[in-house]
Parts: structure tokens; sequence; C-alpha cells
């Protein structure tokens, strides 16, 4: 064992400590305190934690913490070193079922707990899933494939070129859909990149992730694994969707096309919402239930358009009143090429940075508006302000949201580098669902808590 | 217990009893009958835990309101729990058995006393402060060595009471010694305590109907500590007083919930041969002998089952069921019973089948007889049976067992033959029959020989319901010791010593140094336990009688008085210091009698706008006192010859009732009877002449 396995996690007085009584991480260890005498086994600390405590797991399975500076001694009773390991079972292969590929991001959509430090260890291969989620041996054959290890917030362009062009493989591989296993943070950014990246799939690419751990016994992980699997493999719906709650109980999931849904919530676990619309579908229970009638269908055939390719010089600004010229100046001398701005209202910015819109436009930088409103459409030509700002340039999405203006902008100025008049032309022509003609009434629902009729609803529905 | 789970090492210890010969032969007996050395030669151990509700401001991991109780709500969740691989890659056997409930769990959620924490919906927040401060301060109390570092922790529960599916606890101490001295029973030694963790408190149930539960979210998330004894309490009363003295401990500090459900006990029992056995959420120590008493019979009468089935030599094999499949179709010992029966007179059986259920009969090979056996007052073996059916297939609909050692029930003879001869069933065999729908009757009919399997173990682990009538019933299986591990969403919260003795230094006076003051105050040990422990100890240290007779005096008076004025409404809690002491001080200056005591008492609590010197002048000894009663007296003889003729005892006790009380304080009964008397006597001799 290395040093710093031995005292792993554990830094300045207290590796000192264990030195000095030779004790290592996985000793049993009876500790005599200013506090008392304590028994446990001695295991690796967080390295975010402080360096002032050494950590006992007791008998009682409880942890405690001991600070170096109350120890007298330590003496070692014995060694129990435990490296957890996910039990693997054999995923059982059905000829009748359909085959589905699993690509994994490395957000954690199944996974277990070491017990003893808590650290979370990804389920990932097919026979840990089937493990962990026997459910999903009686939808598919599953393949599964790990393409990154990474959290949800550093996924970025460079990797939602390879889930493309690995998505293309999967197709015309014969897969009968793809199930995208992804932390939730920026799910719908990945899910609008594929939208635009992979055009008219004929199976379902569903994106999926959980909001609450696979090691919690309460944990929507199973579900929504299982519910996206289940759209994967007999869903009718050909298009990259996110499959996450529906309500917050455990009833059915919701198919959300990519390019309209967005985490609407830190922690619930309906935090994604489709909006300006409703969602493609439910499923619950092995039934999927269409809530649109506009969605492309599966085909046979394994035809597919992969466009891989991203500008990263494009931003998002999120405007707020008072903001001076600089900020658009500095992205402009920075060498930014597209700016998305979310605008307020209607889609508007203040006077002040009329000059700075300006010199970016003379400076060939694309410039489109989007609204922090989330819900409605841009328009430009009701108020004064929205007139003088088409004047500089700055071009109006209809009701695209903000995260995939900017996505779809980093990939249309990919696709065209040195195009800016088909850039703007794609940016305008709805390709994924991301602009909508019309927005039906129900496509906005924020209900407001406390006033009767809600009230009332809310009494009869299951939240 | 296999291999694995003990290689793990952390199964909490003392699970067998230490002896493991049951005492067969013991006869059987109601609770008062035995004496400490009986409960000693059956081998009864038992121990507590002890869950009370801290009195803060919020919650422990979320900042709504603690304490508020509702009996509404505007919202609803609904949950399943499924079940977490263990550290060795195995199921807990509790885990398994929530999940083959296959439960609908639905929360009931009031927006005053939940938000999205309680839901599961949002992480914890910060550990609530006060509760932390609180918890180190019982802590303390108990002697307990302190931690220097929370660790919060998961512990898990699948039976939904938590939506989580774990609730959140950290350590705070371990191994304490606190003083046991309880005069009136003959105890006097140490209480040892293992440990003091500070945890949250779960969700109320609601109902429990067939396979949906639910639970009232408003308690979830309360602070609370347990605390957890060893298990060195050796019989029933001595349990008891264990209880009492914990909850004195966390009175003390004045920072406890009180009331229905703010404290509420687990006992864990045994006997020789036995295993501990938890008896949960007992929330008064009145009921606590009798609960255990009637446990450790339990076990023992199990373990003669035990004694039984291996004179029989029934063996685990001929109990197994095939896992694949229904177990009416692959188990020899099981069988679908409407065929065989036919038509049946027994109306819970037609309903079943009228709603479309099947009928499973199961065979227990060397059950026969057994299932009438005696385990608890009014309850027999086979209730065993039907609480784990009741509990994991979840029958809507009641009855849904009946057995053959009841022959003339349910079914005919010529019925229940027919079941034998289609089981191939001996005479030594118990027949049982269930109906449910298909897949939980599949699950009842495993269950029952799971549970038959486990006959021959003996006591199997549980843990169990404990009954207003002091019996109990099934609950669930033991948790295993792998359902612990770290919370990743807490980071660990460290304990300076600064914090320890800031508390220290402002530590509640301990119950059993209270005793002891008490005692050397001239109480004797009785009283001075009692009023160790009673509310109004604060009300009588703060007018602080300082003699002997004053003290006990005073510890008589507020016993008998303050619970008579708090029934009558009159005293919302105890009354002022700084009304009583005055009296207080009168008496001990011999100003006021004794006897007055309980009098002034009173006259002070329901003439609360009287000021307390007027009150007492009335009770106050005067130089005139002598001449007055002389008054008094002769006024009072002189009206008696109204009553010539009476006894002359009626007449004294007459005349004393209306002299007596104007002098009460201020003269000495008898001096004043001595007087009554005299004249009485006097009086009447006269008239005889």
């Amino acid at each position: 064992m290395s040093e710093s396995d031995r005292y792993k996690g554990y830094r300045g007085p207290c590796v000192e400590l264990m030195k000095r009584f030779g004790i290592t991480v996985w000793c049993e260890v009876r500790a005599r305190t200013t506090r008392g005498e304590f028994a446990g086994l001695v295991l690796p600390r967080s390295e975010t934690s402080d360096e002032n405590h050494i950590v006992l797991k007791l008998n009682s399975g409880y942890n405690i913490g001991l600070r170096y500076d109350t120890i007298q001694s330590l003496e070692k009773t014995g060694y129990r070193e435990a490296h957890y390991k996910i039990p693997e079972k054999e995923f059982p292969v059905d000829p009748e079922l359909p085959r589905v590929g699993l690509f994994g991001t490395g957000g954690t959509i199944a996974s277990r707990l070491d017990y003893r430090t808590g650290a979370v260890i990804p389920a990932f291969s097919p026979g840990e899933l089937y493990g962990s989620v026997p459910e999903l041996a009686d939808i598919c054959n599953l393949e599964t494939e790990k393409l990154f290890a990474v959290f949800s917030e550093n996924m970025g362009p460079e990797q939602y070129l390879i889930l493309a062009e690995k998505v293309g493989e999967a197709i015309a591989q014969g897969c009968a859909g793809i199930v995208i296993g992804h932390g939730t943070d920026t799910m719908h950014h990945t899910a609008s990149a594929l939208s635009f990246m992979v055009q008219r799939p004929p199976i379902p690419i569903v994106m999926v992730g959980s909001q609450r751990s696979s090691d919690r016994p309460s944990s929507d992980a199973a579900q929504n694994l299982i519910n996206a699997t289940w759209a994967a493999a007999h869903g009718p719906i050909a298009e990259v969707m996110v499959c996450m709650f529906g309500p917050t109980s455990d009833q059915y999931n919701l198919l959300h096309r990519g390019t309209r849904v967005r985490k609407m919530h830190s922690s619930y676990r309906s935090a994604f919402r489709t909006l300006g619309d409703v969602p493609l579908a439910m499923v619950e229970k092995g039934k999927i239930t269409p809530l649109k009638d506009d969605f492309l269908p599966r085909r046979d055939d394994r035809e597919v358009t992969i466009e891989a390719a991203f500008e990263e010089r494009v931003t998002l600004i999120f405007y707020y009143p008072g903001m001076h010229p600089d900020v658009i100046d500095a992205l402009v001398d920075r060498g930014y090429r597209g700016i998305v701005i979310a605008g307020t209202g209607l889609g508007h910015v203040n006077r002040k940075i009329y000059p700075a819109l300006e010199r970016a436009r003379d400076a060939g930088v694309q410039m489109y508006m989007t609204l922090q409103t989330l819900w409605g459409f841009v328009q430009m030509h009701v108020y004064e302000t929205g007139r003088e700002i088409l004047g500089l340039g700055v071009i109006p999405l209809a009701n695209m949201l903000p995260e995939v203006a900017f996505i779809k902008l980093g990939w249309a100025m990919g696709v065209h580098p040195d195009d800016p008049e088909a850039v703007r032309e794609l940016m305008t022509t709805p390709i994924a669902g991301e602009i909508t003609e019309r927005e039906p009434h129900d496509g906005y629902l924020i209900f407001q808590g406390g006033v009767p009729e809600v009230q009332e609803y809310l009494g009869k529905v299951w939240r | 217990m296999n291999q694995d789970t003990r290689e793990t090492g952390v199964r909490p210890p003392g699970d067998f009893n230490p002896q493991t010969e049951p005492v067969l032969d013991f006869p059987d007996a109601d609770y008062g009958e035995l004496s400490a050395a009986d409960y000693r030669t059956l081998g009864f151990m038992s121990g507590l835990e002890v869950h009370q509700q801290l009195l803060t401001r919020s919650k422990l991991f979320c900042r709504c309101p603690a304490g508020r109780r509702v009996r509404k709500h505007d919202g609803e969740v609904l949950r399943h729990m499924r079940p977490t691989l263990s550290e060795m890659g195995e199921y807990d056997g509790t885990a398994l058995m929530e999940f083959k409930t296959k439960k609908e769990i639905v929360y009931l959620l009031e927006r005053g006393s939940v938000c999205t924490y309680e839901m599961d919906d949002t992480p914890p927040f910060d550990i609530d402060e006060e509760a932390v401060r609180i918890a180190l301060e019982i802590a303390q109390l108990l002697n307990l060595d302190l931690v220097s570092e929370f660790h919060v922790m998961r512990k898990q529960y699948l039976d939904g009471s938590i939506p989580t599916g774990f609730q959140r606890t950290a350590m705070v101490g371990l191994s304490g010694v606190i003083p046991f001295r309880v005069p009136q029973l003959g105890i006097d030694r140490e209480l040892r305590i293992r440990q003091l963790s500070l945890e949250e408190d779960a969700c109320r149930e609601v109902s429990d109907i067939g396979h949906r539960i639910t639970f009232r979210t408003d308690r979830l998330g309360t602070p609370l500590t347990e605390t957890v004894t060893e298990p060195e309490l050796l019989t029933p009363v001595e349990l008891q007083a264990a209880g009492l003295l914990l909850s004195r401990v966390a009175q003390a500090t004045g920072k406890v919930r009180r009331g229905p459900g703010a404290a509420r006990q687990d006992v864990n029992v045994s006997v020789a041969g036995g295993r501990r056995i938890e008896l949960k959420g007992v929330d008064n120590h009145r009921g606590l002998p009798q609960l255990v008493h009637i446990e450790a019979f339990r076990q023992l009468n199990l373990l003669r089952v035990r004694a039984e089935l291996r004179r029989r030599e029934v063996t685990a094999e001929m109990l197994a069921c095939p896992e694949e499949g229904l177990a009416w179709e692959s188990s020899p010992n099981a069988l679908d019973a409407v065929a065989v029966i036919g038509p049946c007179d027994y109306a819970p059986i037609n309903a079943a089948l009228d709603r479309g259920e099947r009928v499973i009969a199961v065979r227990l090979p060397g059950f026969g007889g057994l299932l009438n056996h005696r385990t608890q007052p009014g309850v027999t073996f086979a209730r065993e049976f039907a609480d784990r059916v009741r509990v994991i297939a979840c029958p809507v609909h009641r009855p849904f067992m009946i057995h053959s050692d009841i022959r003339d029930h349910g079914l005919d003879r010529r019925q229940w033959r027919l079941l034998s001869k289609q089981l191939r069933a001996e005479s030594g065999d118990a027949i049982v029959v269930v109906w449910a729908p298909e897949e939980d009757a599949d699950t009842a009919a495993r269950e029952l020989l799971t549970r038959a399997q486990e006959a021959l173990v003996g006591v199997p682990a549980e843990t169990r319901q404990a009954f207003r009538d002091g019996t109990n019933g099934f609950e669930r299986i033991l948790p295993g010791p792998d359902r612990m591990y770290p919370d990743t969403d807490t980071p660990p919260l460290p304990i300076p010593d600064a914090v320890v003795i800031e508390i220290r230094e402002r530590l509640p006076e301990p119950p059993s140094s209270r005793q002891s003051r008490y005692e050397a105050l001239g109480l004797d040990p009785v009283a001075a336990w009692r009023l160790a422990g009673a509310p109004w100890a604060k009300l009588f240290d703060a007018v602080a009688p300082a003699s002997g007779t004053v003290a006990r005096r005073l510890a008589t008076c507020l016993e008998q008085r303050i619970p008579y004025h708090q029934r009558a409404g009159r005293l919302a809690y105890l009354a002022e210091p700084a009304r009583v002491a005055p009296l207080i001080r009168a008496t001990e200056a011999g100003e006021t009698r004794p006897e007055a005591m309980e009098r002034v008492f009173d006259e002070l609590v329901e003439r609360r706008d009287a000021p307390v010197e007027k009150v007492l002048a009335a009770y106050r000894s005067t130089p005139d006192d002598l001449e007055e009663l002389e008054r008094s007296v002769q006024e009072v003889v002189a009206g008696a010859t109204a009553l010539a003729g009476r006894p002359p005892d009626a007449v004294m006790r007459w005349a004393m009732g209306v002299v007596m009380p104007r002098f009460l304080g201020r003269l000495d009964p008898a001096l004043v009877m001595e007087r009554v008397a005299g004249t009485l006597q006097a009086a009447v001799s006269e008239v005889g002449t």
C-alpha cells in the first residue's frame, strides 16, 4: 500500500499522530483520549474535511471523529481492510427483446455507496445495473459503454461531439433505442446539442438521470432508468428526449423534447419541465401515452444525419438593468463570434449598451435575442426599444430557450464557420422543435400555491 | 446470523442471550407473580432505547417549526422504497421484507409543518444548533464520553416512516454511568448507558390498509435524542425504573418536549435460549413491566415449540419452498385449495372467491397441535403466522387465515380430510389455509413456510409492536448491521472543548444529586426519590426549606396540593416561589404552625389577588391567641347544649370542627383539643349535677 493510501485523506497532525502510534487506515484501534476511551475502525477521511480529526467506525455502525489533540494513545487491536464492490450479475439475454445501447457520461444514474467511507461508486456495466435494477432485463438486451467520467457541469462541446458520433454508430449497428445516462444539471444542454447534431434519427434517443442517488431507498434512479429504457426499446417517438419524473411522486415519467426541456428546480424529482409546450408523452409501467401528435415516429431504416461541430467562441449573457457596454466590448475584444442575449420582457436591453452592440455588429459578431422570462416569444416590434435593438442587428429567436439558443448558435457556427448568412438562416429556422409556431394555453403553467382553487387541485392529486 | 454479516463486525453486540439453555420447565406465570430470583432463573435481560424529542424552535435539518401537530393536510406524495444492496452485496433482511410488501407509501403534507426537505426533494440544511446543544447537555448529564466530531449517518428504514428511506442520526457520546438508586425497589447501583445519538423523528402512521400505508409528516424531522442503556435491567420493574430515571435526566434540562408521543421507548428483551427482540413505541412507563414480562414468556414458549419440533425431527428442508414460480405450483407443501375442498360454507372464503382471490392450503410438517400452543395471554402460536401474513402479504380483508388445529372452524372435517389427503399430510402435520389475490397469496404461502422454518431457530430476530393490553405483535424483521452508512449530504461537525465546557458549566443538577440532597435535608429516601423527579422540585428548591420538619411538610404539601390545583385548572403550572416563600419562612420561625401549610398554600393559590401577608396573617400566632381560645371555647360550649344527649365523641368532633379552624396555624391542635375537651367535660358534669 502506498504512503498516501495508508493515511488516505489524512494530513498534517493526524498523519503525524498515526505514524507515532503505528496506525494506518483500516486499523482497528482503541483510542485513549481526554474525552474518554473509544474503540473502532480507522476510516479514510474525506479530502475536503479538516485535518484535525480521525474518523472511527464504531461497532454500532456509527462514525465519529476524534480530534488529534484529544488523543493520548492509539492501540492497534486488529486490521480490517474493506473495498466495496458492486455485485455483478450476468445480464440475461433474451432474443425476443430489442437491443438498447446505454451510454454513460459520468452521472451517477446508478450507483452504490461504499458503506464505510460513504464514497459513491457508479454502477454501470450491464451486470452491475442488473444487480441494482433487475427489471431492466425484462425490457431489453442492454449494451453499455462508458464514454466519459465527468460530472454534469463538466460536460461541454468536446463531449457533445463524441456523444453525437457514438449515437450515430449505435444507430448504424442496429440498436432499437439509445439511453444516455447523464448528470441532471446540464442534461438539457446536452439534450439540445444532440437534438441539433443528430437529425432525424430513426430510433428514440433518451437522456436520463436521477435527482436522488440510487444508494437511497427512495431514489428516483430505478424508475427513471426503467422508464427511459422502456421508451428507448419500445417507444414510438424517434427524437432526442429527456426522461425524468413527472410529479415528485413515484408515478410516471415524462418524455420531454430535447430542445424544450429545462431543469427548473435544484433538487425536486420533478425538476424537468417542458417550457412553452406540453411534453411529448408520459411513460408508466410499460405504457407510453403520447401527449402530442407532432412527434417524429420511429422508423425501421438506419438513416440519420450526424452534424457534429461546435464553435466554442459563442456566449450567453443574462442582461441586467444598468449593464455597462464594456461587458459586450470585452467579449468582442476577446474574439467571441456569437452572443445570445437573454433580454428582459419581450426582448429588451438598455440604451446604454447600444454603442457596444453596434461595435459588435460591425466586428461581425452575430447577436441573437432570447428571453429571461423563459416563457413567451421575443417580440421586438411592440416597443420602440425593441425596434431600436433590431436596428442594431440583434436577431430575435421567437420562443427558443436561452440555453438552447446558445447551444444552437455554437453548433450552427461550427457547421458553417465561414458563412454568417447560413448561420442566420439556420438560427431562425426550427429544425428540432426549438422554435414553435404557437404556444398552447397550457404550455405555460406555474401554479400559484395558496390560491383556493390550486389548493383544491393539489388536494386531489399526488404531488 | 450468517458468516458474512459477522465478518463486517458492525452488528451490535448482545443479540443473543448469554444463557443459551432455555428453562423450558419454568411454569407460565402472570405479571406480578414472579420474584427477581425467578426472572434471574429465566435469564431475563432487557435494555432501553429512549427517544426523547427536544424542545427546539426548528426541526433538525430544516427550518420548519418543531412540535407542530396537525390534523389536516393540503398535499400528498406517493413513494415506494427499494432496498439497496448492503456492503456485502446482499439485501438486508428487513429491506427485503419491506420490499416484499410492495407498499405504496403516501405522505400527507401540511404547508405549515413541512417543506421540501421532509419530502426528500431538497438536501438537508445545517444541523440545528439548539438541538446539538441540548443533546450535548443531556449527554453530559449521563456522564457520556463525548465525540469530538459529529458524523451524520443514514440509518435505513424501508417501512416508509421516513420519505428518504433513512433516518439521519449522529453519535454524540458513549459509555456513561449514572447513579441508579430507587429506594422503594431496593435498587442502589449504577446504570450503564451505552450511547446517545441525535436524530430526526419519523412520520406518524395514519393507516395501513392492504398495500397502502399512509403517514402524516408533521412530526418528521423533529430533533430527538436516542439514549441506549446496556442490557442490564434484570427484572421488569427495574426496566421501568431505569426508564423513569432517563426521562428525569432529560427533563432536568427543561429543554425536552413533554406530552403524548414526546418520549417513546423501544425495549430490547431476551430470555435464556432466546435472542434480542425489540418492542417498539412504548410511550409510557406504566405498561412497561407487563409488556416485557409477556414477551419473556412468549420467547420461552417459542423455545418450547422449538424443543417439540426438534423432538419430532422436523427440519428446515421439509419446509423449503423453491424460489421460482407460484408457491402452490412449485412446492409440495402448498396447493390451490379451491379445487380440493369444493363448495364451501365459510363466508370469508366465499367472499374471497367472489373477489377472484386464491385460496391456498399450506402443509406444515410436524406442526400438528402446536398452532394452538399459548404464547401470550389469549394468543396462540398461530398468531405468529397470521402476523407475518398480515404484515408482509398485506391482505385487505379479515379474516384471511384458518388452520387445522381448530378443525371445527371454517372448513368442515371432510374438507380438512380432503386437504390432508391431497397434501399428503400425516396426523402430526398442521395445515394452514390463507386467501388473498394471487400475488399476495404466493407471498403468504411462502411466508408461512419461512416462519415455520424460523420456528426451528426458536425466537426469530424481530421488531415487534407493543399493544395496550401488554401483548405484542410482529412489526418487521430486526434490521441487520449494514443499514448504517455515512450521509454524504452533511459535513462533519466539530464539537470543540470550548462548547463542551460552556455547556458543562451551566449543567442543571442531575436527578441523583437532587435525590441525595433531599435526603440530606431530612426527607425519607422514598419521598426524596419522588420529589427529585417531580415537576415542583424547582418550586421546592426556590423556597428552600431549611429544616427537616418543614421540608417534609412542604414536600407532602406540594405532592398533594399541586396536582389537585392543576386538575381544578387553578394552577397553570406551578405556584410562584415569591408567594410560597413567606409561608415557609413563617413556618420555620414558628410563627405559623406546620399543620396549616396545606390550608395556607390552597388559599395562596385560590386567592391569587390577595397579598401574601394578608393571607398569612390569619394563620400567624399572636400573643392574644390563648385568651381568644378561652373565649371561643366558652362560646362553643355554651352553644353545645343543643346537642345534649348525643354521644360525647360526636359533640367533641363538632366542637373541634368549630373551634380549630379559627386557630389553625396559630395554636397546637393538641392544646386546642385539651381545652375543648376540658371545658366540655366541665359543662357536662355541671349539667349532670
